[in-house]
């Protein structure tokens, strides 16, 4: 089992890199790799990770291939027969941002969880379009302010649009490890990683990773915000393993305002506007328990 | 197990010669999706591969997009890969192209000529493959099923050589090639063994010896590109090397350019694909009855071999290129390549619009544009209807 005391000092991912100050995404790929281990390949879609590496400068210890934006799944799937017809082994890794996950590569990575691919399938969320500025996806939460969707008086929300609710439709797709994880709480996420690695067949795992630059925080506070939007039920932490909902971690809830308020995004709703927010935290959990009645664990 | 009907003539259809070319050459991964005029190609694997002939991995993928997709990913490992589509196909996997070229990634791809949408047609023209002559892939375009069988092997042949090392396209024509059979003489994979040498590809998703590929660039990108350039007319030798070697392995001969009763000619048909065929029977009658034309056929498109074709015109007063596709705006698109290697001709390059969404094109029709082409004055854009 992985614990702080049995995580490699080994970086696969190696400081130095272009990623923005206090980005989680960098770091939630530097300690998986410390999970993973050398005998992994990373593919990468075109995303915030995309410029991680910047010739002929790279941070990564393992093979690194970026193709395109929406194709990711069928790369991995091309790497891993190629794997298979040359009889090595190694784990096939999609580092994909939510832009290229939940939106432009959702047909790759269907087809490639149908077919049950060999993959570990990494989502980074940092709910937009990171590397291009900060511009809406389908992950942008309710309310959030981007370069899309600003607020004015014709558009009090920004984000008028919920998001999609991208772990439950993997976990539609009938496949054998599906997981949410936030890198606030990273020990939780390396024992969804660790469980993934030992299991085969197409596993999806997707971590928020919070984003000063967009979201409008101190770098510094990255971690904490992580942490509470985990403690406050707006990123529910869970696994589906065979069709069964385990939480892993039980939120405190409470008044959402202050985590907010802490967030440029936010910042123009109404204490109304919030209120509402907090009613869809609050029925997203209703849900998700009502789905899964009675084999549901916490 | 054993190929069937290794060193044996069958009749083929040219999607399945393009399999057979595929599979003596020992790909190891195949991946696809069906569309009209391709789907024989990936349902003689399917057969192969459920009959336990073909050993390697084949899938299918949910689009075009993804089994190019899925293609560079395999080719990344170091493993052989051939793939096929056609129009509208080949069009989604267009992005794709020029990264398989960029990473440098030996595989094939078949392309089966057919017009694009919109309308909606199933019949051969070759606006499909013309469309991709920027995006780095070596291009054969093939006249006969034999041609496009031994254009697979060729294909591997170069596109694995260290001095090219870029994908490679072998083109036939939807319907006319591609759903009817010919004999066609299948070399058994020894043959083929001693031709085509095991694929060393250096540089590979190799955990022992990480690289990270595909990375941003700033100013470098010119010097990645201008390398891909390179390596393409680097590509013209390497062609020509390889087609004297499989003339002696097999005695069937090919050249980049083929000249057909070219000797003394005045006027020059010049075409590509299985048309080409019917231009060299107009070229027979016409020479029946004493007039001086020939026939040049173009089976390289990319790298496009100026000097070759420049030199086959050489002496005729006139040229009439044929083409089956369309740049609309512009004209032909051979019509551009081919006046780029006549800069210093004094004749008339006339451009001859014919077949258009597999309109056939007839003898008479052919005799019709050579006649044509002996009064024209002036370069024009002519159609064919």
């Amino acid at each position: 089992m992985v614990s702080l005391k049995t995580l490699p000092e080994e970086e696969l991912v190696t400081g130095g890199s272009a990623a923005c100050a206090g980005c989680q995404a960098i770091l939630a790929f530097r300690l998986a790799l410390k999970v993973l281990g050398k005998d992994t390949v990373l593919v990468n879609p075109a995303g915030c990770m995309t410029l991680s590496a910047v010739y002929p400068f790279t941070p990564y210890g393992v093979p690194w291939v970026h193709g395109a934006i929406e194709n990711a799944s069928a790369v991995a799937s091309g790497v891993k027969a190629g794997l298979r017809a040359s009889g090595k082994q190694a784990h096939v890794v999609c580092q994909a941002g939510d832009g290229a996950t939940y939106d432009i590569g959702f047909q790759s990575l269907s087809g490639a969880a149908q077919r049950n691919e060999d993959i570990i399938y990494i989502c980074y969320n940092n709910s937009s379009y990171g590397n291009t500025g900060f511009q809406a996806s389908s992950a942008t939460p309710l309310g959030s302010m981007t370069l899309t969707t600003p607020p004015g008086s014709a558009a009090p929300w920004g984000n008028d649009a919920n998001r999609k609710n991208m772990p439950r439709i993997m976990a539609a797709h009938g496949i054998p490890y599906v997981a949410t994880a936030s890198v606030g709480y990273e020990m939780d996420f390396l024992k969804k990683v660790e469980a993934a690695r030992d299991i085969r067949g197409f596993r999806y795992i997707e971590v928020l990773t919070a984003c000063p630059t967009g979201w409008g925080h101190d770098p510094e506070d990255a971690k904490t915000i992580g942490r509470e939007l985990v403690d406050l039920g707006i990123w529910p932490l869970f696994e589906i393993r065979e069709g069964k909902l385990k939480v892993t971690m039980r939120p405190r809830f409470g008044d959402i305002t202050p985590w907010m308020r802490r967030q440029k995004r936010f910042r123009h709703l109404s204490g109304e506007q919030i209120a509402r927010i907090a009613e869809s935290v609050k029925r997203e959990w209703e849900t998700l328990e009502k789905d899964f009645y009675g084999t549901a664990q916490y | 197990m054993a190929i069937p009907h290794e060193g044996e003539r069958e009749l083929l259809t040219g999607n399945k010669s393009a399999a057979y070319g595929a599979l003596l050459s020992e790909v190891r991964c195949a991946p696809f999706f069906p569309i009209t005029p391709q789907t024989g190609i990936m349902e003689a694997f399917a057969e192969w591969k459920s009959a336990g002939v073909y050993q390697g991995e084949f899938h299918t993928l949910e689009s075009e997009h993804s089994v190019l997709s899925s293609a560079i990913g395999s080719q990344l490992t170091g493993q052989r890969t051939f793939t096929g589509s056609s129009s509208q196909g080949l069009m989604l996997m267009f992005e794709m192209l020029p990264i398989a070229s960029g990473l440098r990634l030996p595989m094939v791809v078949a392309n089966v000529s057919r017009g694009l949408s919109a309308p909606i047609t199933l019949w051969c023209d070759h606006n499909d493959v013309l469309m991709t002559r920027d995006t780095g892939f070596v291009t054969f375009i093939c006249e006969s099923n034999q041609e496009i069988l031994d254009s697979v092997i060729i294909a591997y042949r170069v596109a694995e050589d260290e001095r090219v090392l870029l994908p490679a396209m072998v083109n036939m024509d939807g319907f006319t090639h591609s759903f009817t059979r010919e004999p066609v003489d299948i070399p058994s994979v020894k043959e083929v063994r001693s031709f085509l040498p095991e694929l060393r590809q250096e540089v590979t998703l190799d955990t022992e010896h990480p690289k990270t590929l595909g990375i941003p660039v700033m100013s470098e990108y010119t010097l990645f590109r201008q390398q891909v350039h390179r390596a393409q007319r680097n590509a013209l030798t390497v062609v020509d090397r390889a087609h004297r070697e499989f003339a002696k392995l097999t005695g069937r001969k090919y050249s980049s350019v083929e000249s057909f009763r070219m000797e003394n000619a005045e006027c020059a048909i010049v075409g590509i694909g299985a048309n080409a065929s019917i231009m060299k029977a107009a070229v027979e009658e016409m020479r029946k009855e004493g007039r001086a034309v020939g026939m040049v056929r173009l089976r390289l498109i990319r790298p496009f071999p100026y000097d070759e074709v420049a030199e086959a015109l050489r002496g005729t007063k006139c040229v009439a290129v044929v083409d089956q596709n369309l740049s609309p705006g512009s004209g032909g698109i051979l019509y551009t390549e081919v006046s780029r290697a006549l800069r210093k001709y004094r004749g008339v390059v006339c451009d001859y619009i014919a077949g258009l969404g597999g309109k056939p094109v007839s003898v008479s029709d052919v005799r019709d544009i050579a006649e044509n082409a002996m009064r024209s004055k002036t370069d024009t854009v002519k159609w064919v209807m």
